[in-house]
């Protein structure tokens, strides 16, 4: 909102610097953004909260300075000279609902000249971003700077039966409104009518019927006070946002029409084009009675935790327009009727500390007390992160919304629809973590960073909670080299085993029996094959493998790209490892490597599976895979190391024997394995 | 008569000239530890093993034909012990000698230390997570548990419990993202306070981090999706000054020792009285700059004294408790720590921005 020194001078005397008024303006809480000088005069652009409609007014500003710089008020004269015919004899106001409009005060103007405004107040207007349109379109907008009030002036002769009848809209009935757009009304809107029609959108806008042209010769105006939330569902309803509802939709002030309407007609009369008729139509059925309200002396030092002398804070409260009676250890305060945003002990108090200077309250520090608390998993969660910091994953963050179609292809279950996305791509609300993922790496690949390792811990989103589940889920992302090319090294590109050895390597720090692997229910964006199910004490708990390739052709990625996804759940409830020392062994572990023939199709997890929980068996590791002519056919050849350790006493070559022979027999027998001669 | 001429003759006859049988083995090992010092290469030490216990020639083996063969019976035993002694000595000092001019001669081989080594990379952290943490322990400082709330939230306790009235302005202003009538993505951090509160009794200092969303279209200083930590301590005796001191001494803490803070009256429908807290500018410390818009100030947080009616709406007696809450974008601080100027590289994932937070 722009205000003009000049404008504000005419209401109270103030200091000499605009930098100096627009910092104490922003110290009690009228934030000055900028001040800047524009036609030789100063404005000020000040942020004014949504609880003070009192002050989106020039009278009102000047109200808050005259408080703080504690300098007397002067009231915007209102001298009218009147005709003697009175208004009620040309027009009549009625209203049907008191409670959606507690007054309505009309003047009439008879053989008005439309014309443009005097200079003056044209340059005032435009100066505060209004246009000027006519001198009696411009006197309302000038009132409304100057006093808050929005007002409204009616071609009177065009009125039916020079009727106003505020009530609600009947279903069916039309409005074209000021802007020329034309509003199919419902009884939830609140209208202005003549004897036969809506004239105007109560509080947001006027018809065009009835505007203020050239040809007017007769006006009425009004000065009503609307209920708040009424305008605002109607201006909400009608996507419309006008000085007039930014106003009503706060709160007008019920006690100023007539004075509003007053001093529009003593604009009126300065300028003087016409006959002002004696007398305003004053239609008051009432607005509810604000009672006062009870402030503690002892409640104001309480809360704010510093004295405020008494006095002080009887002077801020008269300052503002408050009256305040001594009553039981504090005072018995009566709001002006332009302060609806206080009528409890607590408006008070932030009323009395905004304008004694929130600086001047020292700092405390409330004292020390008890214990603190972690979210349940933070240990958990830190575990996954500094695990896969040190695997070299950096993390990222995405949005939580995707698109419908990635929730379909990547997620598994119904997503959560968003009613109002920002954007089409972003419509329902993740099902998984995969897609941001794969964009993130795209992302990369895209600006030449061909090696990357990136991961999220996220949640995701679905029915069935309070109001809706969010599962924690890990989303692991990478593609390029996991090792780069160096001296003497050239190197490793990241695969599958690559993932999944990160993927292990994470887990091992949590207290989970059994982590094992499957290729069952993987969805089809992986790569058939390359991909595979997580499964933590048997319970599936993720997914992981190569992007589908045809996926990845359709997006332009000519590389391997790996990804995988974690639910957190399992792990959280699994916890962390308990750690506990185990005696370190006398003698060292033997090994003895068996090459073997494999059947094809027999998987390494069925042979570890086979072999089992052996006396001393340490270790099973494969060593070396290979395929050549020199291996029987359908067969493959595997290097099997197996290590065994006893605790206090070394072992002998029979029992090494003996061991190696069990886990060959065991292997032969189930699967038809060979030793190789 | 030099030592290897000594080893030709016999014991008795050199002891016949005075000295013992230990001090000529002491001789022995003296003359060894000379001829010792001047072998420095391999074939050196080899010479130095030949002379000494070469089998034919050697001067141990000469010692032991000359001396101890030759020695009389009743100085046999001693002259025994002395020569295993002395064959001991040398065969362990030859072997320390070898040691070391193996070792001696690998610092020799000269390596490139300028050259890098096999590259090992460990992953960044968020700045997000970053300031988070840093946030957490100052906050820890002071008392304050940290919880976690949900995202999709009601619109009651986003708003109805936290004094907003549908119909009011403020509510437009959250730039809300709707999933349901009375579901929203929740706009701020502070419905927290109302799944807190109502689940537990004062004393209670907590802080909640989390993702909060608002209709807005991303550019460089906004994205709908950003973080926010809700701050809040109810006691009996809540004040606010105990509200300015807390948001000093964290501002202090976290953006330098000098900082200044600036308590400006603002309005939240949730708090009563409230305020916008400026800090002094970190990068021109009040001077005035580009970050601060030249006005010395930057505009970091709100807060403000929990007000009456929320507490009515969680079953606290407002009489009995106060307290004062606080809410800040984490998104916004680490942009001001690291001088980030686009929101939107927090969300990109693109490692060019992240591996600067290794």
């Amino acid at each position: 909102m722009q205000v003009l020194l000049s404008w504000l001078q005419d209401f109270v005397e103030l200091p000499e610097y605009p930098e100096e008024i627009a910092e104490t303006l922003t110290m009690a809480g009228m934030a000055v953004d900028a001040v800047h000088q524009q036609d030789g005069e100063t404005v000020f652009e000040l942020d004014i909260t949504a609880n003070r409609s009192d002050a989106l007014n020039h009278f009102g500003i000047a109200r808050e300075l005259s408080a703080i710089y504690r300098r007397p008020m002067k009231t915007p004269a209102v001298e009218v000279s009147e005709s003697d015919e009175p208004a009620s004899s040309r027009a009549s106001i009625e209203i049907a609902d008191a409670d959606l409009c507690a007054r309505y005060s009309g003047r009439v103007l008879l053989d008005v000249a439309v014309k443009p405004s005097p200079d003056w107040m044209r340059k005032r207007l435009e100066l505060c971003g209004v246009r000027s349109i006519n001198n009696i379109a411009d006197l309302t907008n000038y009132v409304l700077l100057e006093l808050g009030h929005p007002t409204h002036a009616f071609d009177l002769d065009l009125l039916a039966e020079s009727k106003i009848i505020v009530r609600l809209a009947r279903d069916g009935e039309q409005l074209q409104t000021l802007d020329g757009l034309d509003r199919k009304l419902s009884s939830e809107h609140l209208v202005i009518a003549d004897a036969s029609r809506p004239v105007a959108l109560a509080g947001v806008m006027g018809g065009a019927k009835t505007e203020i042209s050239e040809a007017t010769r007769n006006v009425l105006l009004e000065a009503a006070w609307f209920q708040p939330s009424l305008i605002r569902r109607t201006a909400r309803h009608f996507g419309m946002h006008t000085e007039a509802s930014h106003r009503f939709e706060r709160g007008a002030d019920v006690g100023a029409t007539v004075w509003a309407a007053d001093r529009i007609a003593h604009l009126f009369g300065q300028v003087g084009f016409g006959t002002l008729l004696r007398g305003v139509i004053d239609t008051y059925p009432g607005a509810a009675e604000r009672g006062n309200i009870h402030l503690r002396a002892a409640r104001i030092g309480r809360l704010l935790g510093a004295e405020v002398p008494d006095e002080e804070v009887l002077k801020i409260l008269e300052a503002l327009g408050f009256v305040a009676e001594p009553a039981d250890g504090g005072w018995k305060v009566t709001p002006p009727s332009h302060r609806l945003d206080v009528d409890r002990e607590i408006d008070l108090i932030e009323e009395v500390a905004r304008i004694h200077g929130y600086h001047k309250f020292p700092m405390t520090l409330p004292p020390a007390f008890g214990g603190t608390e972690e979210p349940p998993y933070a240990r958990e969660e830190a575990e996954v992160r500094s695990a896969l910091r040190s695997l070299g994953y950096d993390e990222t963050i995405s949005y939580s919304f995707i698109s419908e179609e990635d929730a379909s292809r990547f997620g598994s279950w119904e997503p959560v629809a968003i009613r109002n996305p920002v954007s089409e791509p972003w419509s329902v609300m993740r099902n998984t973590a995969v897609p941001s993922m794969l964009k993130a790496l795209e992302r990369n690949l895209n600006r030449s960073e061909p090696d990357v390792r990136l991961m999220e811990i996220g949640r995701l989103y679905r029915a069935g909670g309070d109001p809706y589940r969010e599962p924690p889920v890990l989303a692991m992302g990478a593609t390029g080299m996991v090792r780069r090319a160096s001296l003497g090294d050239a190197g490793a590109p990241f695969d599958f085993f690559a993932l999944k050895s990160d993927i292990l390597t994470l887990l091992s720090g949590f207290d989970i029996q059994e982590v094992s692997f499957d290729a069952r229910e993987i969805p089809a964006f992986y790569a058939a094959g390359n991909s595979a199910r997580l499964l933590l004490n048997g319970q599936a708990a993720g997914t992981l493998g190569e992007l589908d390739l045809k996926l990845a052709e359709a997006r332009k990625i000519r590389q391997p790209v790996y990804l995988a996804e974690i639910f957190l759940d399992p792990l959280w409830q699994a916890g962390l490892k308990s750690l506990k020392y185990q005696k370190l062994p006398n003698v060292p572990a033997v090994h003895r490597d068996l090459s073997l023939f494999v059947p094809e199709g027999v998987s390494f997890a069925e042979i570890r599976a086979t072999v089992g929980q052996q006396d001393d068996l340490r270790g099973l590791e494969p060593i070396e895979i290979f395929r050549s002519k020199q291996v029987p056919e359908g067969c493959y050849s595997l290097l099997l190391r197996a290590i065994w350790q006893k605790d206090s006493e070394s072992m002998t070559d029979e029992e090494v024997n003996r061991y190696a022979g069990h886990i060959v027999a065991s292997l032969s027998k189930a699967f038809g394995i060979q030793q190789r001669g | 008569m030099s030592f290897e001429e000594k080893t030709s003759h016999s014991l008795d006859e050199l002891l016949a000239e005075g000295g013992s049988a230990e001090d000529l083995y002491s001789e022995l090992r003296a003359s060894f530890d000379l001829d010792k010092n001047n072998a420095s290469s391999d074939e050196e030490l080899k010479q130095l093993r030949d002379r000494w216990l070469g089998r034919k020639n050697g001067l141990l083996s000469a010692a032991n034909d000359n001396w101890l063969k030759a020695a009389s019976r009743g100085r046999k035993p001693q002259v025994g012990r002395l020569q295993n002694e002395a064959k001991r000595y040398i065969e362990s000092a030859l072997a320390n000698a070898k040691n070391q001019l193996a070792s001696a001669q690998k610092t020799h081989q000269h390596i490139d230390i300028t050259l890098p080594g096999p590259p090992r990379e460990i992953g960044a952290r968020h700045p997000v997570r970053l300031v988070n943490e840093e946030i957490w322990s100052i906050f820890r400082g002071l008392g304050y548990s940290i919880a976690e709330g949900p995202e999709i939230e009601t619109f009651y306790n986003n708003f109805e419990a936290l004094n907003f009235s549908e119909d009011h302005p403020a509510v437009d202003e959250m730039d809300t993202i709707f999933i349901e009538d009375r579901t929203v993505l929740r706009t701020h951090t502070s419905p927290n306070q109302i799944r807190i509160m109502k689940d537990r009794q004062p004393p209670l200092r907590y802080l909640v981090p989390g993702k909060v969303y608002r209709h807005d279209t991303p550019d460089s200083t906004h994205t709908p999706m950003f973080h926010q930590i809700e701050g809040f301590a109810v006691d009996e005796n809540i004040t606010f000054t105990d509200l300015k001191g807390t948001l000093d001494y964290f501002s202090k803490q976290f953006f330098g020792p000098d900082t200044k803070t600036r308590f400006r009256p603002s309005f939240f429908p949730f708090t009563e009285p409230s305020a916008e807290v400026d800090v002094s500018c970190p990068f021109c410390s009040g001077d005035g700059c580009r970050t601060c818009k030249d006005t010395g100030f930057i505009e970091v947080l709100g807060c403000g004294m929990i007000d009456p009616e929320v507490f009515r709406h969680v079953g606290y007696d407002p009489e009995r408790y106060s307290g004062f809450a606080f809410g800040f974008g984490i998104d916004r601080f680490a942009m001001l720590k690291y001088h980030i100027d686009d929101i939107q590289l927090l969300f990109q994932g693109d490692v060019r921005f992240l591996r600067q937070f290794r």
